[in-house]
């Protein structure tokens, strides 16, 4: 089965499918930077006055779906996580609270050493209380395309 | 003049490295190159404008394209208004006849890339339905190939009297300098450049085995 990949796009991409709210604590802000191996105290120490999330951190969230409901099965396999890509738009501090929307930015196809891969790209908008945009997370998902 | 033909920036979907950073690496492990083509996939970057990369590092930073055919990737040297108004540099089944003789027309130079890889490269598909005509230079020397697909690509090339070049198809800043190509004459832009590879005018160099990365 052809993948037609801009009816796809015409049918799918744009529209915010998810919307998810989270608390940013401290703890949490903390946590992940030391995980990531981060060891600038601005990251790491919640006392610092300009304590802050890591650039990565908003990749640790998911929404509540991945896909938006009745998005075809385009593969037979499960696929799999093809890397994430982290825009820094503002500051994300203990305290706030933050809103992120997910919509399919694109789809595409490629080709590879293995056969057609068909690219799923998933973006989550982060906002904060005030309303300003402070993170882009742009995740693709590969799947096998159908041959 | 040593050139690197096939590199990939951030502007590619699956490239890691910014163009700046290529230069600094380059200059910091004195690679001796004099310059890299920008080959993004399935798309012409007409936006990115390097001139002043190119003054601050000395190096010559051209744009092509890396498409994809039924008969595997290409690089397309000369990519014009022209070209694009052609053939869909987006679509992944371009039919490699139209693409070589539609950037021929307008004036460019088609490259089938790493053809000794299967599936993405040409080898495979003259093997399972026969020779296009109309290749005049491939890709003999790939960095991401392995050395048996680029042996693969140099018995090709010697097999119909092809002209071979080499780029590295970096996607990160260290396999930048991985394989080359020698022109004897100056390369001052691209309009040189797919003058050299009309012409014939250079060799492919491997430098996979005293790269630095």
């Amino acid at each position: 089965m052809e993948i037609d990949v801009d009816k796809l796009k015409r049918e799918w991409a744009g529209s915010t499918f998810d919307t998810a709210e989270f608390e940013i604590s401290a703890d949490d802000l903390r946590d992940f930077a030391l995980a990531c191996g981060e060891t600038a105290p601005h990251y790491t120490d919640p006392s610092h006055p300009d304590f802050r999330a890591v650039p990565n951190f908003t990749a640790r969230y998911v929404g509540r779906r991945i896909l938006p409901d009745n998005f075809p099965r385009l593969s037979d396999g499960f696929g799999f996580d093809a890397g994430k890509c982290v825009t820094v738009l503002g500051p994300i501090r203990p305290g706030d609270k933050v809103t992120a929307k997910s919509r399919i930015h694109d789809i595409y196809t490629k080709t590879g050493r293995s056969g057609t891969m068909l690219f799923i790209v998933h973006r989550m908008e982060f906002s904060n209380q005030r309303g300003e945009s402070v993170s882009i997370v742009d995740w693709r998902m590969v799947q096998r395309a159908r041959s | 003049m040593i050139l690197d033909l096939h590199n990939h920036s951030i502007v590619s979907d699956d490239g890691r490295a910014k163009v700046e950073n290529y230069c600094q690496w380059i200059r910091k492990r004195e690679i001796p190159l004099d310059g890299f083509v920008l080959s993004e996939h399935r798309q012409f970057d007409a936006v990115s404008d390097y001139r002043k990369l190119e003054d601050e590092y000395g190096l010559a930073i051209l744009k092509a394209s890396e498409v994809e055919t039924d008969y595997g990737h290409v690089l397309v040297f000369g990519v014009n208004e022209a070209m694009q108004d052609a053939f869909d540099f987006r679509r992944i089944d371009l039919p490699l006849a139209l693409v070589l003789r539609e950037v021929d027309r307008c004036g460019g130079v088609a490259v089938p890339c790493h053809p000794g890889r299967p599936r993405v490269g040409m080898c495979a598909h003259f093997e399972a339905r026969g020779p296009v005509d109309g290749v005049t230079v491939i890709e003999t020397r790939n960095g991401g190939s392995r050395a048996s697909e680029d042996e693969r690509a140099l018995h090709l090339a010697e097999e119909r009297g092809y002209r071979g070049v080499g780029g590295s198809d970096a996607h990160i800043v260290s396999h930048i300098g991985r394989c080359v190509t020698r022109f004897p004459a100056p390369i001052r832009g691209m309009g040189d450049l797919v003058e050299a590879l009309r012409a014939g005018e250079f060799e492919a160099v491997s430098w996979k085995s005293t790269s630095t990365s």
